[in-house]
């Protein structure tokens, strides 16, 4: 029998709660994300409205690095007039340019604000 | 008499082990999620010298992505074949890109059989609404064209794939 390693990506929740952060005017949501995918080390985030233009956000890093078996918990922030516009939030593995293989697969998990369900 | 001291002691021994036995929870929560695994990277053949290919016939070899949910009905799948290298040397002409995606295997036959017959073409994306839980294996085959029959330079070729999660 042979095993194959597996190389996942995944993100949570599917819908996340915007809430009132500590500073006035801004919503704030947290985010988990685990990385299962021993080729990819770092990740970008983004906030889209429904046609995956981009909404703007703040959180702490919009590119991180996170480790082969790593969890983090990061926060989004978006401006309380942009709550309409916002609809998803997403992740996407950054393929390093010198990959070794031939081709790669870019993994995208986009969650969907639960008011806009 | 031996027999009994023997039996004696051994059980007095054993009382320590019985009291320090605890039961230990382990507790967790399973949240709705989807994950995307990927299966096998794929590797591009070169049956010509113009031409990379993932088929096998043209020694190559597909990628394959898997999609994983815990929740039906609440996922999309979009899968874009490569439309670019992101690395490769300097090239004599344009490349041409053709690609395919398909649902190579299911854990549920039943609740996703329809799948591949269900799914939305949008240009280049193929857009599967995961409309039951489990796995879905899906299969994206790539080939690149030379533009005037030339050769592809000697190097290293690489192309990016996207599989994209998108909560309904």
């Amino acid at each position: 029998m042979l095993a194959l390693p597996v190389q996942a990506h995944e993100m949570v929740p599917t819908y996340p709660r915007l809430e009132m952060s500590h500073v006035d005017g801004l919503l704030k949501t947290t985010m988990k994300m685990f990385n299962k995918r021993a080729d990819v080390e770092y990740y970008e985030v983004g906030v889209f409205d429904e046609d995956f233009n981009p909404v703007p956000f703040v959180t702490a890093y919009n590119v991180f690095k996170l480790d082969y078996l790593s969890h983090t918990v990061f926060d989004i922030y978006i401006r309380a007039k942009d709550r309409e516009r916002a609809v998803y939030v997403c992740s996407k593995s950054k393929i390093r340019k010198d990959s070794n293989t031939k081709t790669a697969i870019a993994s995208k998990i986009c969650s969907k604000f639960e008011d806009k369900r | 008499m031996f027999i009994k001291k023997l039996a004696l002691t051994t059980g007095l021994m054993l009382v320590p082990f019985a009291t320090i036995a605890a039961e230990v929870p382990i507790t967790g929560t399973v949240e709705s999620r989807c994950i995307i695994q990927t299966s096998t990277p794929g590797t591009y053949g070169n049956p010509n010298a113009y031409t990379l290919s993932t088929q096998a016939a043209d020694g190559g070899d597909q990628a394959v992505v898997r999609f994983d949910v815990s929740l039906a009905d609440a996922y999309y799948a979009e899968i874009t074949p490569p439309l670019a290298f992101s690395s490769a040397p300097n090239l004599p002409d344009q490349v041409s890109w053709t690609g395919e995606v398909s649902v190579q295997s299911v854990s549920d036959a039943t609740g996703m059989g329809t799948y591949e017959t269900d799914k939305l073409e949008l240009g280049n994306t193929d857009r599967y609404t995961l409309t039951a839980t489990g796995s879905t294996w899906f299969a994206i085959h790539s080939t690149a064209t030379m533009g005037g029959n030339k050769a592809f330079p000697g190097g290293t070729y690489t192309a990016v794939a996207e599989a994209v999660c998108i909560a309904k």
